[in-house]
């Protein structure tokens, strides 16, 4: 589990090119939007796309996807339990 | 005939040191591959560092010379945004299309859709500058930026109250938009370096350019560095017809050609195009200057913004660097500009200024 948020978290700051950002920077059950790392709504869809392209995870229902984006430890969560790839 | 308009202030980003640089064209910047890029500027200086993150390279530099001429205008509020662009943000563009087929039409990354399309760099400047006013793209390609003018000065032209508008262009060339004009004859076979483009007159093709330049564009002549007195846009001219059009043209402002101090012309070094230039090389006297730009920036659709902000630098300085010249007049100030420029056949324009200060 610690391997896998740690490359989630390489791969978040690859996707949304978080300039100057290391994993270290971004605190497990930190939320990733508002007062977190400030994320917004393109973003969310930047790593819908990253979900889906690397763990062959779909999120269909808004509201599901709201939750298992609330923060690192939520999506490695929701990736364990769910991937395909 | 329609008002004048008067420029407050005007930025470039371009493949010369147009930016940061105090004085007009303190060194050249050449290229020996037949391309011309935009000399990068520091954009952290003009977009936040959470919105620059997501931001293509054309992004960065439109919305940074839109700031700059805002910022260098002193203007508080705009009435409106006005932008040309004949090809919009390609590399944005070409990466989304890229992924399409990589990934088979799956999982595709929004951003670089949202921000291809033609609007984007006015809708971040509209939010920059927290102007809800008008807000219009041209995409018309080799006129785009002229019609942004026209529509400015049309706006200006019906205003009661004092109004300024941020006007202008931008363009991007990238390596596939390269390799696909170069299969139609946009480019020279055998590459000059581009100083020496002009001298390559006798072949076909150009070089390739792109830049962005941004006026702030207002009725009120105090405080303004040159007015805009009359655009005409014309579609296929022959060399005859576009004579024909700028003697027309000027003597409806009560000019003729030897009242004119610099003529900036679009010699983009391509023999099919050079015609249109030579009755002005021809018929202009001793007393006026003309002058050439594309060696500088490259040919691209909206070059006419580059030879624009050139305009307002020259009326700044009042003297022309020798690398523009073409042929040296003998006039001893600068108060009368004519600009000449073409892309493709297809589109020319002739654009008369008058300095103000």
């Amino acid at each position: 589990m610690e391997d896998l948020k740690l490359t989630l978290k390489q791969q978040i700051i690859e996707s949304l090119n978080l300039q100057g950002m290391t994993p270290a920077d971004i605190d497990d059950n930190a939320p990733l939007f508002g007062d977190g790392l400030g994320l917004d709504s393109i973003d969310s869809l930047e790593m819908m796309v990253l979900l889906e392209r690397n763990y062959g995870i779909k999120i269909e229902d808004a509201r599901e996807g709201r939750k298992v984006l609330e923060s690192v430890a939520s999506m490695a969560a929701y990736i364990e339990q769910n991937r395909k790839i | 005939m329609m008002k004048p308009v008067y420029i407050s202030a005007a930025a470039a980003l371009s493949p010369q040191n147009s930016f940061d640089a105090d004085t007009l064209l303190p060194d050249v910047i050449s290229s020996n591959n037949g391309k011309l890029f935009v000399k990068d500027t520091d954009y952290s200086k003009f977009i936040s560092p959470v919105a620059i993150r997501r931001m293509s390279r054309m992004l960065k530099i439109g919305i940074s010379t839109g700031m700059k001429a805002v910022q260098l205008s002193g203007t508080e509020k705009l009435d409106g945004i006005i932008t040309g662009t004949g090809r919009g943000s390609m590399r944005d563009m070409e990466l989304f299309l890229g992924d399409m087929i990589r990934l088979k039409e799956e999982a595709l990354n929004p951003t670089y859709f949202i921000q291809s399309t033609y609007n984007s760099v006015n809708g971040w400047l509209a939010m920059q500058t927290k102007c809800t006013g008008y807000n219009q793209t041209y995409v018309h390609r080799g006129h785009s930026f002229e019609m942004s003018l026209l529509d400015a000065k049309m706006l200006l032209h019906e205003a009661t109250e004092p109004q300024t508008y941020l006007v202008g262009c931008l363009d991007e060339m990238t390596d596939d938009y390269f390799i696909v004009k170069s299969k139609i004859g946009y480019w020279k076979k055998e590459i000059p370096n581009s100083l020496q483009l002009l001298q390559h007159s006798n072949t076909q093709g150009s070089i390739g350019g792109e830049g962005a330049a941004f006026f702030t564009v207002t009725n009120t002549k105090a405080n303004s560095i040159c007015s805009v007195e009359q655009l005409k846009m014309l579609h296929n001219p022959s060399p005859a017809s576009l004579q024909e059009n700028i003697d027309n043209l000027l003597t409806a402002n009560g000019l003729k050609l030897k009242d004119i101090d610099v003529v900036l012309c679009g010699m983009s070094g391509d023999a099919r195009f050079q015609p249109l230039y030579t009755p002005i090389l021809e018929n202009t006297t001793a007393h006026t200057t003309v002058v050439a730009f594309k060696h500088l920036c490259g040919e691209y659709d909206t070059s006419t913004g580059f030879a624009m902000w050139l305009a307002t630098r020259l009326f700044q300085e009042q003297s022309t660097p020798e690398v523009l010249i073409q042929k040296k007049g003998i006039n001893p100030s600068i108060n009368n500009i004519l600009i000449v420029n073409h892309y493709t056949l297809n589109s020319a324009s002739v654009v008369l200024m008058k300095k103000t200060i």
